[in-house]
């Protein structure tokens, strides 16, 4: 029984620039949005969209990702022929090595794609908060028929150069590939997700794979490739919601735009596209008589005493009577002590701010930073962290970080 | 984690007082009523159960169960789903003579050839018309210790007045112990007092060959009840023993005894008392956390994830995918899973069962004595 399509999500990204947050996990396993990790997107829209077949390539400390996926079951990728896999780097007779680059990554998985010989195969990147409809995708490549597809972004010129730009001609065909360019001929940029007839795909990995020079990149080595024989590469457009969370700033962005899903176009209350994850498993939260909360998210087992103004809290977190949280994505079982202020930031899982701590400011015209406090760090009573701050290390009572 | 000499494996009746409940259990158990925001009932004691090691656990079930087993489904998220024992759900079996089980002597017998089938040295039974997270580990190590014929959980309490007023031929039989150090000497059956009695939880621990001998024998007698029929005859020649439960308990025997357990829980001691322990394990729905837009206000609440509060909401129990929208103004309610709060509605004092539309601008109300009760789907 052959699968028509099967995903490779590529998951072994470190996320350097989001440091403080993955130094003990991999960058699709941070937290995002009060109850999801990131991968919870591409792997909810690989089964909204009928894939259910999901090879995720690991690296970078894969201990998290890999007890969180487990078996698949919270996305319902527990499969009796196909499902979820978790495809670390491994030994093989002749030498073994790590993934070099996401190609390599799928090029020494050839034999797991194999397994289910597919027509397609679709390239997914763990980093992206994104909705998206593969299954719209696919048909739009076997319109084409397409040998290669690029999902792709209309972004503003002015900022094209920052992102790899595809040109495209009127009927969607691919005529040129421009990483980062000073000056862009186009603002279609890619959204690191490919469709490929595995015919091709195949051909083109081995094809780098023998190549001593090659950084067996996808960006870098095979779309170039492509392009040079000539092959037929399509860009298809999606408008809808898409952020690359790859820095504090956007992924604090990115938090925040989900209250306000009537503007950002960021829905999680989508009955037919949900968002699937597995659960901490707590009680319903409390909000008790002290209390307020306004413009925020809540998800279960948190207690609020406090003020939670604009924030987002995951399950589990406590802010306690006089603490004030405004601005600010506070992750899983985290405590903000009694008179704490809390504000424009992110406060990694476990982390106890305690009483009259101060964790970042209200941007100002001059400084908009945001603060980070890593996993499990302790800010002592009355320190002070400031906006431009990344925590890693606990913080003495009353001693200011910057 | 019970040693493995103390293998155990659980029955669970979820119908046991449905009759107490009027509408809220016309088309579910009582075991699947709603609770505490995100739970059914039987969650706490089918979770008792796993926390304590116990995986192979039996719902002898009897009537309005389309809701317990949509609800339990094959057990996975109990830790359930095995190959060996896990989640046994067991319907009235039909035959010519159709007959629905009358008391637990009646369930157990249907249920005879697969306890003589099975391994584990003890059986723990229970009803389910009460949230409590006491830990069953414990109670069958002092049964084991105490080398006892058999061990009852009873709780010192108070009757409802529903309980002491509820004609005694409607619904079932409660018990109460009398108890001679820790050993049971009598029981009385529905005793009609406003004092602290030892009430029966009907938490039974026993040996299983001592369980299928006393049913096998009581079914041939043509006797029903388990407390009655089987365990007040042996009070005199077995040594049976009472375990007190000193844990949070949640006794849910009445409309207003539901309603008032689910206020309780507002009060952050009794809430760390009954969720401070063991995790309580519950069917999964994967709600997005829930959205508090500008216009929100709240205070004294307990909500699961997938609500919208853009209204006022006060002393409340919300449970997951409840929507109450802007000028809407919500107080002293109990509002079930996706309850729909209209604009400018006002409700006090209200439980509104699955899947409630209240109508903008709609006023309803009812006492502290007597909330009032918008049953299953339906808009007002």
């Amino acid at each position: 029984m052959d699968k028509e399509i099967i995903a490779m999500l590529l998951a072994g990204g470190q996320g350097s620039r989001l440091y403080a947050l993955t130094e003990k996990l991999a960058k699709p396993a941070v937290p995002f949005g009060g109850k999801y990790r990131i991968i919870d997107f591409p792997l909810s829209n690989c089964v909204n969209s009928g894939i259910d077949t999901v090879g995720v390539l690991t690296q970078y400390q894969p201990l998290v990702l890999n007890e969180y996926i487990g078996n698949g079951q919270p996305w319902d990728l527990d499969r009796l022929y196909g499902g979820v896999h978790v495809l670390p780097p491994y030994q093989k007779a002749a030498g073994s090595d790590w993934y070099k680059g996401t190609a390599n990554a799928i090029c020494q998985n050839i034999s797991f794609i194999e397994r289910y010989n597919p027509e397609y195969v679709i390239i997914l990147s763990g980093d992206q908060i994104c909705k998206q409809d593969y299954a719209d995708f696919l048909r739009f490549h076997k319109e084409k028929n397409a040998e290669f597809s690029v999902a792709v972004m209309e972004v503003p010129w002015e900022e094209a150069s920052r992102f790899g730009l595809m040109v495209a001609d009127d009927n969607d065909r691919i005529t040129e590939f421009q990483e980062k360019p000073k000056e862009p001929k186009s603002n279609l940029a890619s959204m690191g997700i490919y469709i490929f007839n595995w015919d091709i795909l195949k051909q083109y990995l081995l094809e780098d794979d023998a190549d001593p020079n090659s950084e067996n990149d996808f960006g870098n080595n095979i779309i170039p490739n492509l392009l040079r024989d000539n092959r037929r590469m399509y860009a298809y457009h999606f408008d809808g919601y898409w952020k690359d969370v790859g820095t504090i700033s956007s992924l604090w962005e990115a938090n925040m735009e989900i209250l306000e899903p009537e503007k950002s176009g960021i829905d999680l209350f989508d009955e037919n596209w949900k968002i699937y994850s597995r659960t901490a498993g707590y009680p319903g939260h409390q909000i008790f008589e002290t209390g307020r909360v306004i413009n925020s998210m809540i998800t279960d087992g948190c207690h609020v005493k406090g003020t939670v103004d604009h924030s987002i809290l995951f399950s589990g977190v406590y802010v306690e009577e006089g603490a004030e949280v405004r601005d600010a994505v506070v992750m899983g079982n985290t405590i903000i002590k009694k008179g704490a202020k809390v504000s424009h930031c992110i406060i990694a899982e476990g982390a106890v701010i305690e009483e009259d701590a101060v964790v970042g400011q209200m941007p100002t015209e001059e400084n908009k930073g945001v603060a980070t406090v890593a996993s499990k760090v302790v800010v002592g009573k009355k320190a002070k962290v400031g906006p431009n701050a990344m925590v890693r290390e606990n913080v003495k009572d009353g001693e200011e970080v910057c | 984690m019970l040693d493995n000499n103390m293998s155990t494996l659980g029955i669970i009746f979820p119908n046991t007082y449905d009759k107490t409940m009027s509408e809220l259990t016309s088309n579910r158990s009582i075991a699947s009523l709603p609770f505490a925001s995100r739970y059914r009932v039987i969650d706490f004691m089918l979770s008792n159960m796993v926390n304590a090691g116990i995986s192979n656990v039996s719902i002898i079930v009897k009537r309005n169960y389309h809701s317990l087993l949509d609800h339990l489904g094959n057990g996975r998220e109990w830790d359930l789903a095995r190959k060996k024992g896990g989640l046994n759900i067991v319907p009235p079996f039909s035959r010519d003579d159709v007959q629905v089980y009358n008391g637990r002597v009646q369930g157990l017998t249907s249920i005879l050839g697969f306890l003589r089938s099975q391994k584990e040295e003890y059986v723990v039974m229970s009803d389910a018309f009460y949230a409590t997270t006491m830990d069953i580990q414990k109670l069958v190590e002092t049964h084991v210790s105490t080398n006892a014929y058999m061990t009852c959980v009873y709780k010192r309490y108070k009757l409802s007045a529903n309980a002491l007023t509820i004609p005694q031929e409607k619904g079932d039989p409660y018990y109460s112990y009398e108890l001679d150090g820790d050993r049971i000497t009598g029981m009385q059956i529905n005793p009609k007092t406003e004092d602290y009695l030892n009430l029966a939880m009907n938490i039974t621990v026993m040996k299983r060959t001592d369980l299928i001998q006393a049913v096998s024998d009581a079914y041939v007698a043509g006797q029903t009840h388990f407390g009655r029929d089987v365990i007040m005859p042996k009070l005199a020649t077995e040594r049976i023993l009472g375990y007190e439960v000193t844990d949070y308990v949640a006794v849910i025997d009445g409309v207003k005894e539901y309603f008032d357990e689910n206020m309780k829980l507002l009060n952050e001691q009794n809430a760390d008392a009954l969720f401070g322990g063991n995790r309580v394990h519950t069917k999964i729905r994967d709600d997005n956390p829930t959205r508090y837009t500008d216009t929100a206000f709240a205070k004294n609440v307990m909500a699961a994830d997938g609500c919208v509060i853009e209204g006022k909401v006060e002393n409340c129990i919300l449970f997951r995918g409840v929507h109450i929208k802007k000028g809407a103004v919500v107080r002293n309610c109990v509002l079930m899973q996706d309850t729909v709060v209209g604009e400018g509605a006002v409700l006090e004092y209200v439980i509104t069962d699955k899947n409630v539309t209240v109508s903008p601008n709609q006023d309803l109300s009812g006492t502290n004595i007597f909330p009032a009760l918008v049953p299953k789907g339906k808009t007002v």
